[in-house]
């Protein structure tokens, strides 16, 4: 008698049995199942995409658009949240590496997303997309992600944007989406720019302005021309309170070079706006990790240390540079995406040696305690062994 | 070809870790391979502004405490990981709030839910001590008889197994109570496994109360990632490998055995033992390919049906849980007592009528930032509604689903809108890419009485492949984590049996 006998004397076998016979009778077909699967997640989530430059403008003298089409036959492009950004890739050298761009065309269209990139000093990948890129080309990205955009369910619809130089990026994609729509949102945008002649997308943002009730701008020129009547220095409580007026729940974002995040939250501060009614883009590594509270005093940037790869070669790394950084020079590939500390995309284990992580990276409590981080943003400050 | 490891873990979920450290502490080499870049699957967190949000981890179920331990504690404690977490007991079973019909508060043990349920509905008392007299000897029994495995298991020895393990839960409520709010108020833990009372088997519910109140509801210190990083720590330090970013395009299939892995990099790894965390049947279709589905399989796989995702919510909130009156970590929020018409729902995209909120922070004030809190909301929800909206529509309507759930977090909770400081939303499709099932089932298929283990042929027709997790056994924490500890010993007596050298 086989041990699962038993089963046939509890009250209602029978009818379970019946049940069952009946059903593999007439068994559902899984055999297309997962191809569903992996359909409706390349529909909205693919892993990577291949985009082709299809059209080159330059906005200003240091600024360039960058137009991407899918390569694929039907044209498809997966829909995204006005404000979010795609990480590019790109092999320069022999180096293979990333940067997220966020997308400045609007999400109410799929044919192209557009990205909008100005020249940084001493960018390697702002220089090779701004310099060597050519229309015909294909780039490979990831899908597009992050967490900076309008949410409906609690962000209001009185909202005040708050950009600085490329930090315009984000805000352009809201402000199409919202003016194309015809959406019920109130749009303020603060525009802090520092040449007049340089201005991203000033003529667009005019013209928008001079036609959409809902969407005000204001410029504000730290450099501007002898005799300049408009708004000048910088985006600070003082400044808000003369644009805006009464500051009673608006949602405020914040997307510009690092060192705005802090002094931006210490003006709305003032301003007593409370921190949940403040929103943050990324802003990648600190330009100079030296400078970051906590990092150890008496070491320079420019030590090099050794970081040993299990079961894998083992490199140098600068410690003023993000070991993500190293890792890439040296040809080792780590998953990346926001390459800010937030997105946890390249959590990595570190099994020996320390490393400064600066504030704001965004670790999991738990990662933090079984020793991993996110080399995006995590520089060396000893030697080191990691397992990727 | 020698073979690169003993075994190759697909999938690093609940069970596909336990599987992998089962095997490494017995000296064994094994891989274990995970398309994501973190373990755990469900059991994971994400960080959003100063939150970091549990994922899937509601109340942990057999723990009991350390004078009397449950039986996942054992089993962690044998994995080795038990040191390396904390475990957070959670002082009530739950809060269940149907707004101007009923708020009642379920204590942890058995005295206290009964007196409890006496005061609120005094004209029931009878059935509610009959009601739990069936709820602990109905277990009982089932404990000794089949989960002991007793040999001389019979109808004689268990009678109210054989009278009741089959019986629908809503038979046995309603032969107990009159008060439709009663029985609402008593089985809000249908959600646990997806299945309403006129379905769900009394044995499913009964087991779910009794585990509940005898081994306490537990969380983790870090959630659920906490548990999944210590297992994976673990494994490592065990000699296991581990490969993130990495996933399986197929298993090598050699002479009817299997014989390793192709991973999407295209690299061939040689073991003659795999262990599938992945569903059953992207592992049949997928990895092995329909010419090695035979027609037993298809008829065992196709007579169930993919069981529920879930749509989240996921809030950060600038107020302690007790500013808006949040004074429970588990609470259960309803507007209808018709548990047909909310499982009913969740077939749809209209505006769902149950729910369960969880708010750690009740219980480990540690949980959020001084000051903050974060509150869970989750909803059954099945994927296909949500695979039938076009990818333009997918934003709005998961918007729109957010607001219905908003709205019922404000029926029991008025005034959570104005703290809100961080808001995400998971839905089906969410669950799907993450874990890669079909129909992003949490649990794996539906769980009726037909699809209890008792009736599952489980036996793959390729040696050397086995099974681990929610879509071979229930699903949830317990059952997942030890379905994975059951297979890889099934795994270790089969090499045993066979002379593979360690």
């Amino acid at each position: 008698m086989s041990s699962m006998d038993f089963v046939k004397d509890i009250d209602g076998y029978q009818d379970v049995a019946k049940e069952i016979e009946v059903l593999r009778n007439y068994a559902r077909d899984y055999s297309y199942v997962g191809r569903n699967v992996k359909r409706t997640i390349g529909m909205l989530h693919p892993r990577r995409l291949s985009l082709r430059v299809s059209e080159i403008r330059e906005e200003t003298s240091s600024t360039k658009t960058l137009r991407l089409v899918s390569i694929s036959s039907n044209g498809y492009l997966p829909p995204f949240q006005a404000g979010q950004y795609i990480n590019v890739f790109v092999d320069i050298s022999g180096v293979r590496t990333s940067r997220p761009y966020s997308i400045s065309s609007s999400p109410s269209q799929r044919g192209y997303y557009d990205i909008t990139v100005r020249k940084v000093e001493d960018g390697f990948v702002s220089s090779y997309l701004l310099e060597e890129v050519k229309v015909g080309q294909v780039l490979e990205t990831t899908a597009p992600a992050g967490n900076f955009y309008y949410n409906p369910l609690f962000h209001g619809d009185d909202l005040v944007f708050l950009a600085g130089g490329s930090g315009i990026t984000p805000f352009m994609s809201m402000i199409r989406e919202v003016t194309d729509k015809g959406l019920d949102r109130k749009m303020h945008l603060v525009y802090g720019s520092q040449w007049e002649d340089d201005v991203i997308f000033q003529d667009e943002l005019e013209d928008r302005a001079l036609h959409h009730g809902n969407f005000k701008y204001s410029l504000v020129l730290s450099s501007p021309p002898d005799g300049y009547t408009g708004l000048k220095g910088f985006i600070t409580a003082e400044l808000l309170e003369q644009v805006l007026g009464n500051m009673y729940d608006k949602m405020f974002y914040i997307c510009g070079p690092k060192p705005m995040y802090a002094y931006c939250v210490k003006e709305l501060e003032k301003l007593g706006i409370p921190s949940r009614k403040v929103r943050m883009e990324i802003s990648g590594p600190p330009k100079d990790v030296t400078l970051e509270p906590g990092w150890p005093q008496d070491l320079d940037k420019s030590t090099v240390f050794k970081v040993e790869i299990r079961g894998g070669k083992t490199i140098d790394a600068l410690a003023g540079e993000p070991l993500m950084v190293s890792l890439e020079r040296a040809g080792i590939v780590v998953e990346a995406m926001c390459r800010s500390g937030e997105c946890s995309m390249c959590r990595t284990k570190l099994l020996k040696g320390k490393v400064f992580q600066p504030q704001g990276v965004r670790l999991r409590k738990s990662d933090r305690d079984f020793g991993y981080i996110h080399p995006c943003v995590a520089y060396p400050i000893q030697d080191l062994e990691i397992m990727i | 070809m020698a073979s690169d490891y003993d075994v190759v873990v697909i999938g690093a979920g609940n069970a596909g870790l336990t599987s992998a450290l089962t095997l490494a502490e017995k000296g064994r080499k094994v891989l274990l391979l995970e398309r994501h870049n973190v373990p755990g699957g469900c059991a994971t967190s994400f960080v959003r502004g100063r939150f970091e949000f549990e994922v899937a981890l509601h109340q942990l179920s057999g723990m009991g405490t350390d004078d009397k331990p449950g039986p996942l504690r054992e089993i962690l404690r044998e994995l080795g990981v038990l040191d390396k977490l904390e475990f957070v007991q959670m002082d009530d079973l739950y809060r269940i709030i149907m707004p101007g019909v009923a708020d009642v508060k379920l204590g942890a043990s058995r005295e206290e839910i009964i007196s409890t349920l006496k005061e609120n509905f005094p004209r029931e008392k009878e059935g509610i001590e009959k009601f739990f007299d069936l709820v602990y000897e109905f277990c009982m029994q089932m404990i000794g008889g089949v989960y002991m495995h007793d040999p001389d298991i019979s109808r004689e020895k268990y009678p109210l197994y054989f009278r009741y393990a089959l019986r629908k839960s809503k038979e046995v409520l309603d032969s107990h109570f009159n008060d439709p709010v009663l029985k609402a108020v008593i089985s809000p833990y249908w959600s646990y496994m997806g299945i309403p009372p006129s379905h769900l088997s009394f044995s499913d519910l009964a087991i779910l109360l009794f585990a509940y109140i005898e081994f306490k509801p537990f969380h983790i210190k870090g959630g659920s990632q906490a548990l999944s990083n210590a297992l994976l720590d673990t494994f490592l330090q065990n000699g296991g490998t581990a490969r993130f970013n990495t996933p399986v395009d197929k298993i090598l299939v050699e002479d009817g055995r299997a014989r390793g892995v192709v991973t999407g990099y295209g690299e061939e790894i040689i073991s003659d033992y795999v262990i599938s965390n992945a569903s059953t049947i992207s592992t049949y279709y997928e990895l092995l390919g329909p010419e090695y589905v035979p027609e037993e399989v298809k008829k065992e796989l196709g007579r169930s049906t993919i069981g529920p995702s879930a749509f989240t919510l996921f809030m950060g909130l600038d107020c302690e849980p007790k500013d808006l009156g949040i004074e429970e970590a588990t609470n259960f929020i309803g507007t209808s007592l018709d548990m047909e018409r909310t499982y009913a729902l969740s077939k749809t995209l209209e505006k769902p009528e149950m729910g369960l909120l969880s708010c750690y922070d009740v219980s480990d004030p540690d949980f959020s930032p001084k000051g903050s809190s974060q509150a869970v909301f989750v909803v059954l929800q099945y994927a296909e509604a949500w695979c039938n909206i076009g990818p333009s529509e997918y934003y709005d309507t998961k918007y729109r689903y957010a607001g219905f759930m908003l709205d019922l977090a404000g029926k029991a909770f008025p005034g959570i809108r104005d703290h809100l400081e961080e808001v995400e939303a998971a839905t089906p499709l969410t669950h799907q890419r993450y874990l890669g099932h079909p129909g992003g089932a949490i649990y794996g298929f539906d769980q009726y009485a037909k699809d209890l283990n008792l009736f599952m042929n489980k036996k793959c027709p390729i040696d050397g492949l086995f099974f681990a997790g929610s879509w071979v056994d229930s699903g949830g924490f317990q059952p997942t984590l030890t379905s994975g500890r059951q297979v890889a010993k099934v795994v270790i007596k089969d090499m045993e049996s066979k002379g593979v050298p360690r």
